[in-house]
């Protein structure tokens, strides 16, 4: 392991929490055999929401944040609640009060409270090429696929200790080899809104940890944030390529690899498959969370047909404040525009039994992660099914 | 008996062994304040601390990592942990809550109550009570198959048992010249290419440790000269072990030999640097 003179100075003089998160950085090294440390520009960080990280987390942030200060600009994922609306949710207040000192703790460490799983739709967009520490799945898809930047899937406290050194193991995503398609992923299905989804659904199960080339289909940088978002829950996908659109698919070599073909079948199947409930009591938007332009279409869809059951659209702080107008909307058809929080992290269980959604990632994680039966759909077809 | 792992996290401990056969998740595998276990796999009612926790390798949610911190910061976690595998969730947590951690270390050798001695900075594990007897085999292969043959009712060990070409290791002699003269003398073969090397796959039986070093040869044909040691022989699928009564653990070595990723081992000698065909 070859360290620079400033990292061995972290590591034998740094403070307790320098230390600590060199030893994370030199362990996460040693098991994938990277021989260095490379600088990064940026870091996210995941772990944020009480209800996932639970007592656990909070001792260990609290105490790090004693001492610990990030050195790069880090932006942290949702919390397990909307910070300014918890009350009218009917969010225990103890629940309340230990995400607040999660979110204190944070701060603490200079990282930035986005509370967003979606850094991409806040202004951080990393060039072709940079190296980051990203945790958060979709995040992590978005960046390596859409952007070019470079990042291995992050956890939480690796993360923390690459925004406190300021550098990560290089292995893996970070290296020209780590991003070479694996598999060909032939999906000629003319995919629109669900159908992206669908495709990262249906491609995740099947690539497993594998990195696949899409060909067949094109799509906006928010059909493909859906579609990353899918691949990274239910496979374990860092990156992918699709042809003639993502940056790096053009120099990728796909001679002698595997290839698999996803059609219109597959993609009714895999709804099927995420649909275990017949009658929702709850319409949810989000996981990713939405951007501006996501927030202000469902907004003119609720205004035009309004559901008789609530309407729950997940979004950063930073857009809510920036749309008013969307969010007066949506409210006045009875729906809420939750901010620092996001649809499988928050508490839902508590109200609700059966949600339904069109996104894929939540389809995935709402039945184990919020005991949730789902309906996973078009938006449209849910506007049209509640109205 | 003393064996070369992988160090990951620093640190030196003595305690007795606590294993689990399957993966473990620290997010509801045991109790985060007591430190008792409450996988039934991993021993349930068995309590973590002062123990050298094994298991293959970890699962689950991230969280898990800091429940090891937790755990350690009550003084309720264990005093080291081997893997087979380490990951991110255990190294994390276990550099977190300055936990000694080796892995690439078989834990299908351990048993819960051998008293271990694990040295993190250096990559040991010792079991002091427990004498290994080192055992090359070498894993024939031709046009996929491979080759297993039942021992003789003269050996020492496991007579009419199905094996492959293996014997002991005498001396300090080097383990893969010791796997070339085997295959000479078992099967009359010339011409084995030597194709991985692998980790040790660990067969226990009581007090005594079976240290089995793992080759994969690929061989130019199927004619096999038995000598004395076996009285039969088969070119089988590796698929089709399953149906044959083996020496123990014969399906973990064929396993091991077979991966390629698993070549990387501390037991890795020069020879086996040349870049092996996919």
């Amino acid at each position: 392991m070859r360290l620079t003179k400033s990292q061995r100075h972290l590591l034998e003089g740094g403070s307790d929490a320098q230390r600590q998160a060199m030893r994370i950085l030199l362990a996460l090294a040693k098991l994938s055999d990277a021989d260095r440390l490379i600088p990064v520009t940026g870091a996210h960080v995941s772990g944020a929401s009480y209800k996932m990280i639970g007592d656990p987390g909070l001792e260990f942030l609290e105490d790090a944040a004693r001492d610990a200060r990030v050195v790069i600009p880090t932006t942290v994922n949702p919390l397990g609640t909307d910070l300014q609306q918890w009350q009218d949710l009917g969010i225990p207040p103890e629940f309340a009060a230990k995400q607040e000192r999660i979110a204190a703790a944070y701060e603490r460490m200079g990282v930035r409270p986005t509370y967003s799983c979606t850094p991409y739709h806040l202004g951080t967009r990393p060039a072709l090429g940079e190296h980051i520490a990203w945790a958060e799945s979709n995040a992590v898809c978005f960046a390596n696929s859409v952007l070019g930047a470079r990042t291995n899937r992050e956890s939480g406290p690796s993360a923390l200790a690459a925004a406190i050194v300021g550098a990560t193991p290089e292995y893996g995503l970070h290296l020209d080899e780590g991003r070479r398609p694996t598999v060909v992923v032939n999906a000629p299905v003319r995919p629109r809104d669900l159908d992206f989804s669908l495709i990262g659904l249906v491609a995740g199960e099947r690539v497993g940890d594998g990195l696949p080339f899409f060909r067949g289909f094109r799509g906006s940088e928010s059909d493909l944030k859906w579609l990353g978002a899918a691949l990274a829950s239910s496979g374990s996908c860092g990156m992918f390529l699709l042809e003639g659109v993502t940056p790096e698919a053009r120099r990728a070599s796909r001679r002698g690899l595997p290839s698999i073909s996803i059609t219109r079948k597959d993609l009714d199947e895999a709804r099927w498959q995420h649909t275990d409930g017949t009658d929702a009591d709850l319409i949810a938007l989000g996981s990713p969370q939405l951007s501006a332009e996501e927030l202000r279409d469902i907004a003119r869809r609720v205004e035009r047909s309004p559901p008789r059951i609530p309407v729950w659209v997940f979004t950063s702080r930073a857009v809510r404040e920036a749309n008013p107008e969307a969010v007066a909307t949506i409210e006045r058809v009875g729906g809420r525009v939750l901010a620092d929080t996001c649809l499988e992290v928050t508490l839902l269980e508590h109200r609700f039994g059966t949600v339904a959604t069109p996104s894929g990632k939540g389809a995935h994680y709402l039945p184990t992660l919020c005991k949730q039966k789902v309906i996973l759909d078009r938006i449209d077809v849910l506007l049209e099914r509640y109205a | 008996m003393k064996l070369r792992a992988r160090p990951i996290a620093p640190g030196h401990a003595t305690g007795t062994a606590l294993v689990s056969p399957a993966p473990f998740s620290f997010v509801g595998g045991v109790n985060p304040t007591t430190g008792e276990i409450l996988d039934p796999q991993a021993g349930a009612g068995e309590r973590l601390s002062g123990r050298i926790f094994a298991f293959p390798q970890g699962k689950g949610s991230t969280v898990g990592s800091y429940v090891i911190y937790g755990l350690a910061k009550r003084g309720v976690g264990p005093a080291a942990i081997v893997n087979s595998a380490a990951e991110g969730i255990i190294a994390v947590g276990a550099t977190l809550a300055g936990i000694p951690l080796v892995d690439r270390f078989d834990v299908g050798g351990l048993r819960t109550g051998d008293r271990l001695i694990v040295d993190g900075t250096r990559g040991t594990l010792e079991l002091p009570d427990v004498r290994a007897v080192h055992v090359v085999t070498a894993l024939l292969r031709n046009q996929g198959r491979i080759l297993i043959v039942r021992r003789s009712e003269k050996v020492g060990s496991f007579r009419g048992r199905w094996s492959a070409v293996s014997g002991y290791l005498e001396g300090r002699e080097v383990p893969k010249t010791r796997a070339v003269r085997e295959i000479r003398e078992e099967t009359g073969i010339r011409g084995a290419i030597f194709r991985a090397a692998s980790s040790p796959v660990l067969a226990r039986d009581d007090a005594t440790m079976y240290v089995v070093h793992p080759f994969l040869f690929d061989v130019p044909g199927r004619r096999v000269r038995l000598d004395w040691e076996n009285v039969e022989h088969r070119w089988i699928r590796p698929t089709d072990l399953d149906r044959y009564d083996t020496v123990p653990r014969l399906r973990d070595v064929v396993a091991a030999a077979l991966s390629t990723s698993n070549s990387k081992s501390p037991t890795r000698t020069r020879s086996t640097r040349r870049p092996r065909p996919r």
